[in-house]
């Protein structure tokens, strides 16, 4: 699934070059009947194919550089180099099973030479570049969205080398020194045969060839790549496919960016690595605002509250922490409290020779991880977990090791739903009442933020409009006094999209004989789709988890209430099927 | 069982490019007409007719929001002008759609003309070569009607092309996995699947697991998994796991789509209702279903809500919610967390593997399982 190989071709008055490529082919540990010229299609053709690769990597590497040896460097040169009327556009080409993606660059202006009056050597006839390509090499049964990512870093690094060649014409002058390294090796190999890689030997010698061998490392490794063309630009990346990843899956982006449209801000943001760590690995231009966040956030503090610990606005604040989650170096929680409860992931490794287990021993030693994963066998809440017989020191400890099993994605949180199901009439057939439940018909009332999260460029303006939820989200505030005309006309209003048989069943139940009651309960009729959980109801209604559960239990007999995780946040620890 | 088509990827155009002797590389015929412009084959004809290296490869080039797929040919001999006859018969598409299904298709028709052109001078022939334009008109309807296409060509020769949708992998079978239709039974054509297949289908239930079907059937093990594997993978069944009143499930964020759905709300009711019985309430389902949590097995539900299972079979209840992720199961994983050095490493209780499979491997029975392991502190259970 991962990138398979680098190259760099540029196209210009000298016809199409290729510059650069990586991994080199390694034509020394073939056979000797294969020379860099030798072409030899079928080699290893079975090889190549039907090598089922799930995650081990390097045996993937080694599998494309056998598939690239069916390209000589001549053709390839010829394919990748495109008209300049496919520049400025995604470029993907698939011959086979190898797939090619791109972003062709144009460099418009022909660099100038620069002569120095001191300098007495003559005039050198420098190759115009007319465009470049650098493009990645991919299997082809790689998801679309990591072709769509490799574009993106194909087109960070042309914007860079684009801007670096404008400025100070760094892209000829590494053009330069890899051309030149190039005939070199052919002369070599003319005069003593012995085949070699010329590009093994531009490595030492150009400074954007070992850049791209590191990116071409670090996506095959951690995904994340940062460069600074030639030591100026940086150019940052990261592949959400290889960083979000709970076992054998991966969080699709389309998915983290759902989950991320709709936080709200009760919910939390959980730091996956410490405070320091976090901020050693900061560019030193970062900006001072994410420096605050890290610096203020906490599992125990809200994003509401965060905005206000840290000085900045909601706003802001959910930006950068989409940043930081799609970068994953967070994760989005509901914060830590009493009342959480938590089980056990059914995607948690629980074995017990998992690396997990040995790293838990380490950070809280005396404690087996399957001893204490047993413990979320059953749905516990963080109170009964901490135990409050025992000492405060102990009580801290063991919050900490729930922190640090939500920060490996062992464990959900369960949260209430609430859904109104009124039982059907003796009289009337049963499917007329079940035809439309309440969910249906209470169409369109929004309660999740509004917002627009643009997704993976962190410094795009972001058109994001966020309601206070104690304002838009929660119910008109119904003026206390009991049986006023005003609020019993209001109650009414509220009740009238239930139909008459509900309506019914629901004041004949004895707790609606309480004006207050009822009142609360028409109030929070909306919520009562299956769709809100007790603390998102608890937050806009600014009401408190004793009232709340009263009130249930008084109408217990027209609700069905069952458990189970957020769908919003449980991406982070159970990835979707 | 027929397996229904779905069209995911259009033909825009087919097309047919040569070089020309004079000319160059143009397009010679192309359907429907003028949809590929001039300044789009500029941009691709090098990877249309291409050079020597790049001949016979299936090449799909994506430009000005068009992908073209395509199978350059060279077919060398003294007869042509220039000692070689190149062209390439391809399709376009939207830039968007996926079209590893048409790749197939693409190398079969570089094949076929091939083959004509050795046999007869089909292309390089002026009169035969007009035939084209009509074959690729119906080849165009014909595939994006019904995603096959059978057309004679002449006396000897006739195309059979089929478009095959390409599905994700399917999971590993294993012995403690129960198969279940997804569709209805009786639309089953027997005829059309493999004999193993055949064999093992009256034992395909959803109740029977793979290791009961294999001992029934008289099939050997590893057979059935994979004959079930492949019913997997063409969607006709789905896996649940084995049924027993012990057991025990909780509820998934997709349970509320019971509420919000009507069409699973309707095939839930039809499939959970005891037949002869009226038809099962909504809310008595649902509350079923709110009523598996963890903690309580289904023997605790029956007894619990024994008013609300009046009407409703209680063990296709469970299947319909495991076959559309409504509930999920909750396994149990024993593992050994104390041992003193000398005993040797647990190889079943490390937590890897659920009491359905160590039951299933060992041959003895959950209740079995359960005293066995009560009763050792040294390990200890996690649900998941």
């Amino acid at each position: 699934m991962t990138d398979n190989s680098c190259t760099v071709i540029s196209s210009g008055s000298r016809g199409n070059k290729l510059l650069f490529r990586y991994p080199f082919q390694r034509v020394a540990e073939y056979p000797s009947s294969l020379t860099a010229k030798q072409r030899n299609p079928y080699a290893l053709n079975t090889a190549g194919d039907g090598l089922e690769d799930q995650d081990g990597d390097s045996r993937y590497k080694l599998c494309l550089i056998f598939l690239l040896k069916r390209f000589s460097d001549i053709i390839l040169s010829t394919i990748l180099a495109t008209k300049s009327d496919m520049c400025g556009k995604k470029f993907e080409l698939k011959i086979d099973n190898v797939r090619f993606v791109g972003h062709p660059t144009l460099l418009q202006h022909p660099p100038v030479i620069q002569v120095s009056k001191t300098d007495p050597s003559p005039k050198r006839e420098m190759p115009t570049m007319i465009l470049f390509n650098v493009v990645f090499a991919l299997r082809t049964n790689a998801d679309p969205s990591v072709i769509s990512c490799m574009h993106n870093l194909s087109r960070r690094i042309a914007i860079a080398l684009q801007h670096e060649e404008r400025r100070c014409q760094y892209l000829t002058r590494e053009a330069k020194l890899m051309l030149a390294a190039q005939d070199e090796i052919t002369t070599m190999t003319e005069m003593d045969g012995s085949p070699q890689s010329p590009f093994r030997q531009i490595l030492p010698k150009c400074k954007l060839a070992r850049d791209l061998k590191e990116a071409y490392d670090s996506l095959c490794t951690t995904g994340v790549v940062r460069l600074h063309i030639n030591n100026w630009l940086e150019v940052s990346f990261c592949l959400p496919h290889k960083i979000h990843r709970i076992g054998s899956n991966y969080i699709p982006p389309e998915a983290l960016e759902r989950s991320l449209k709709a936080i709200r801000p009760y919910h939390a943001l959980l730091l996956l690595e410490s405070e320091k760590a976090l901020l050693s690995q900061l560019p030193l231009d970062c900006s001072p605002a994410m420096v605050r966040l890290i610096k203020t956030s906490s599992a125990m503090k809200n994003l509401q509250q965060l905005a206000q610990d840290a000085d900045l606005a909601l706003l802001q604040i959910f930006q950068i922490a989409a940043h930081l989650v799609y970068w994953g170096k967070a994760i989005i929680i509901y914060p830590l409290c009493e009342n959480n409860v938590y089980m056990l992931s059914p995607h948690a490794n629980i074995s017990l020779y998992s690396p997990l287990a040995e790293h838990f021993t380490q950070h809280f030693p005396g404690y087996d991880l399957p001893s204490m994963l047993a413990k979320f066998s059953l749905p516990v809440s963080l109170a009964e977990f901490r135990n409050p017989l025992e000492a405060p020191a102990q009580e801290a400890y063991l919050i900490q090791m729930v922190v640090w099993m939500l920060q490996h994605h062992l464990l959900i949180q369960l949260h209430t739903y609430v859904c109104l199901l009124v039982p059907p009439s003796e009289e009337e057939p049963g499917l007329r009442d079940e035809d439309l439940p309440l969910a249906a018909r209470v169409g369109g009332r929004s309660l999740s933020t509004p917002s627009a999260l643009s997704f993976g460029s962190p410094t795009s303006s972001d058109d994001m409009t966020l309601t206070s939820p104690s304002m838009d989200n929660s119910s008109a505030e119904l003026l206390p006094g009991g049986d006023s005309p005003l609020n019993k006309r209001m109650t009414e209003t509220l009740l009238a999209s239930l139909s008459e048989h509900e309506r019914q069943v629901i004041l004949n139940i004895p707790a609606a004989q309480n004006p207050e009651d009822l009142r609360m309960f028409a109030r929070l009729l909306h919520y009562f789709r299956g769709h809100h959980h007790l603390e998102e109801i608890m937050y806009n209604e600014n009401m408190r988890r004793s009232q709340l559960k009263t009130l249930l239990d008084k109408f217990r007999s027209v609700l069905v209430v069952t458990n189970h995780e957020d769908p919003i946040i449980s991406i982070f620890q159970s990835p979707m099927e | 069982m027929t397996i229904r088509f779905r069209m995911n990827s259009r033909i825009e155009c087919i097309f047919f490019s040569e070089f020309h002797p004079t000319l160059g590389p143009k397009i010679t015929y192309q359907v429907p007409e003028e949809y590929i412009s001039r300044e789009l084959f500029d941009t691709v004809q090098v990877y249309i007719i291409t050079k020597p290296e790049l001949q016979n490869k299936l090449i799909t080039v994506t430009a000005m929001g068009k992908k073209l797929i395509g199978c350059p040919v060279c077919i060398e001999h003294k007869k042509y002008s220039r000692n070689a006859l190149l062209f390439n018969l391809g399709l376009v598409c939207d830039a968007q759609t996926n079209t590893c299904a048409l790749e197939p298709i693409v190398k079969k028709l570089s094949g076929y003309l091939t083959t004509l052109e050795l046999e007869s001078g089909f292309i390089s022939k002026e009169e035969s070569k007009h035939k084209l334009l009509p074959i690729m008109s119906t080849l165009l309807e014909e595939l994006n009607a019904t995603g096959a296409c059978t057309l004679p060509i002449d006396e000897s020769n006739t195309i059979h092309l089929k478009l095959i949708q390409l599905r994700k992998d399917p999971p590993i079978v294993q012995e403690y996995d129960v198969p279940v239709f997804t569709q209805c039974k009786d639309h089953f054509i027997k005829s059309q699947w493999d004999l193993t297949t055949q064999q093992i289908l009256p034992y395909i239930d959803g109740f029977r697991h793979i290791q009961k079907i294999s001992a029934e059937a008289d099939v050997e093990l590893n057979l059935v998994r994979i004959a079930v594997q492949n019913l997997l993978y063409y969607g006709v069944v789905t896996l649940v796991s084995i049924f027993q009143y012990s057991n025990v499930y909780c509820t998934t964020p997709k349970v509320q789509s019971l509420i919000d759905d009507k069409s699973i709300q309707e095939e839930c009711l039809n499939y959970v209702t005891k037949q002869g019985h009226k038809r099962a309430s909504l809310r008595d389902v649902f509350q079923l279903y709110c009523g598996l949590s963890p903690g309580t097995t289904v023997r605790d539900l029956c007894s619990r809500y024994s008013l609300q299972l009046q009407n409703v079979d209680e063990r296709r209840l469970i299947q319909f919610g495991l076959m559309k992720s409504l509930i999920r199961r909750l396994q149990k994983y024993p593992v050994k967390v104390i041992r003193d050095e000398r005993s040797r490493p647990p190889r079943l209780y490390t937590g890897c593997h659920s009491y359905d499979e160590i039951c299933c491997k060992t041959g003895i029975t959950y209740k079995e399982l359960d005293e066995r392991l009560e009763n050792d502190s040294n390990i200890v259970i996690c649900w998941k």
